[in-house]
């Protein structure tokens, strides 16, 4: 099979590439966007290091043909910070010593994001939940899952304000367009 | 290595493909690891992401689940709760976006624990085959799987009455690992005696076990601790060693689960 032509909406942006059969996303995102923050650890769906938003869903990277994704829109942790004003997220990764080695950190943090977009209010349980794919060995976890609480509590904060993040906002409305599709009920297509 | 992807835009086109000699790809979070993992043969897929086969209808009591829709799309609808604690329990929610529900029919154990679920409420699946569609029991495509190049499109089952349904998983993490047990169970409790019960074991042996056994000791009894012990002991389980547990393990702490199932202590 040749190679085909596969579009994204990356980190906002419409990108196109040429892809092989094999190609995943992972090696898409990395060895030709040159975006590589999401890190290729295990290569079996276990580490989470190359988690990216998937049509605002987190997503292991590394099992997906990048071909199935045609269409799709893509963020990567590049694709967060504003210039060099980091988002809620990093920057309480960044204030609560929640990296180390920083393998882990960009699939960490858009597992958070994901889960914040979702969840405003998250509890210290639905934190653990939503970072139970990605694996640090260097924190131990609890300074991370408390720079995701401390995450939410300044985006609450920022909305209280009246605060305007357009990304963050952008990405919450993606995540309720693409909730109320999944729901969608079969098409009579598919009905066989 | 894959040599091609094929994304059809139907479940017949997706038939063709198979039938053709290409392998489904559901959420691939199965095959990839294997294709990222060896050097095995070249594959031809065909994607099911776009062939319409992903959404959940309810009609009254019957549900129906496309193949391909996500145990992230299972998670999210608030009329499938009463598999929510099945479905959360595996993997994590980066594999969960992708992992499909028909998927989760034919992976080995000690995983498949969607499928426990779905064959405790005996759900029924669609399958597309030379001679057209079909109906199929799941409890036997389970047990003797499903020829090559065959489609399974959707998967439709009961909705079970509030507090009838049970599931439970034991697993050396909380989150995200293979099961060591996994219990699922449809039991009704009439007047204090076990009336209709379908009780489906996982992680204790190579495939899914419908435990017939335990469910005779049930139907009629009282359901009290000793009868839960019994009901333990009255199937033959052939447990197995991997890296989650020794197949002593698994046997060891089966009546330990089977009752935190169906007794909640």
């Amino acid at each position: 099979m040749p190679s085909t032509i596969v579009t994204l909406k990356l980190n906002g942006t419409e990108r196109e590439l040429i892809a092989r059969p094999s190609t995943t996303l992972l090696s898409a995102l990395r060895d030709t966007f040159g975006l590589t923050g999401a890190k290729r650890g295990c290569a079996q769906g276990g580490c989470g290091s190359c988690t990216v938003l998937l049509d605002g869903r987190p997503a292991v990277s590394c099992l997906i043909p990048v071909v199935t994704v045609d269409g799709c829109a893509v963020e990567t942790v590049e694709g967060l910070a504003d210039g060099d004003r980091l988002d809620d997220v990093q920057q309480a990764f960044v204030d609560h010593f929640a990296t180390q080695c920083g393998f882990c950190t960009p699939g960490m943090i858009m597992s958070a994001t994901a889960l914040l977009n979702r969840e405003p209010a998250p509890t210290r349980q639905d934190v653990t939940e939503a970072i139970c794919g990605n694996v640090c060995r260097c924190t131990g976890y609890e300074p991370i899952v408390t720079a995701v609480l401390s995450a939410a509590e300044s985006r609450r904060d920022g909305a209280a304000e009246g605060r305007h993040d357009s990304a963050a906002e952008r990405r919450h409305d993606g995540a309720g367009e693409r909730h109320r599709d999944a729901a969608a009920p079969l098409s009579g297509k598919a009905a066989g | 290595m894959l040599i091609s992807v094929e994304m059809p835009d139907s479940a017949e086109a997706a038939h063709a493909s198979l039938q053709a000699g290409a392998v489904p790809l559901g959420g691939g979070t199965h095959l990839l690891t294997r294709m990222n993992d060896e050097a095995g043969p070249d594959l031809r897929v065909v994607s099911l992401r776009k062939a319409g086969l992903r959404g959940i209808d309810v009609d009254g009591d019957t549900v129906t689940l496309g193949a391909a829709t996500t145990l992230a799309d299972l998670e999210d609808d608030p009329r499938l709760g009463y598999l929510a604690g099945c479905v959360r329990s595996i993997a994590s929610p980066p594999v969960r976006t992708l992992a499909t529900v028909a998927g989760n029919l034919f992976v080995p154990q000690p995983y498949g624990d969607l499928a426990a679920a779905l064959l405790a409420l005996d759900a029924e699946l669609d399958v597309l085959g030379t001679a057209g569609l079909r109906r199929e029991r799941l409890e036997r495509v389970v047990a003797d799987g499903l020829p090559e190049g065959e489609l399974v499109t959707r998967i439709r089952f009961t909705a079970p009455a509030p507090g009838t349904f049970r599931f439970h998983k034991a697993s050396r993490r909380r989150l995200n690992s293979g099961s060591i047990v996994t219990v699922a169970a449809r039991l009704t409790v009439e007047d204090g005696l076990v009336g209709d019960v379908r009780l489906v074991l996982g992680g204790l042996s190579r495939r899914l076990l419908r435990a017939a056994g335990a469910e005779r000791v049930l139907r009629g009894a009282p359901l009290t601790a000793e009868v839960v012990a019994e009901a333990a002991g009255a199937d033959v389980i052939e447990p197995f060693d991997d890296a989650y547990a020794s197949a002593w393990y698994r046997a060891r702490v089966y009546p330990v689960h089977l009752r935190r199932a169906l007794l909640g202590a």
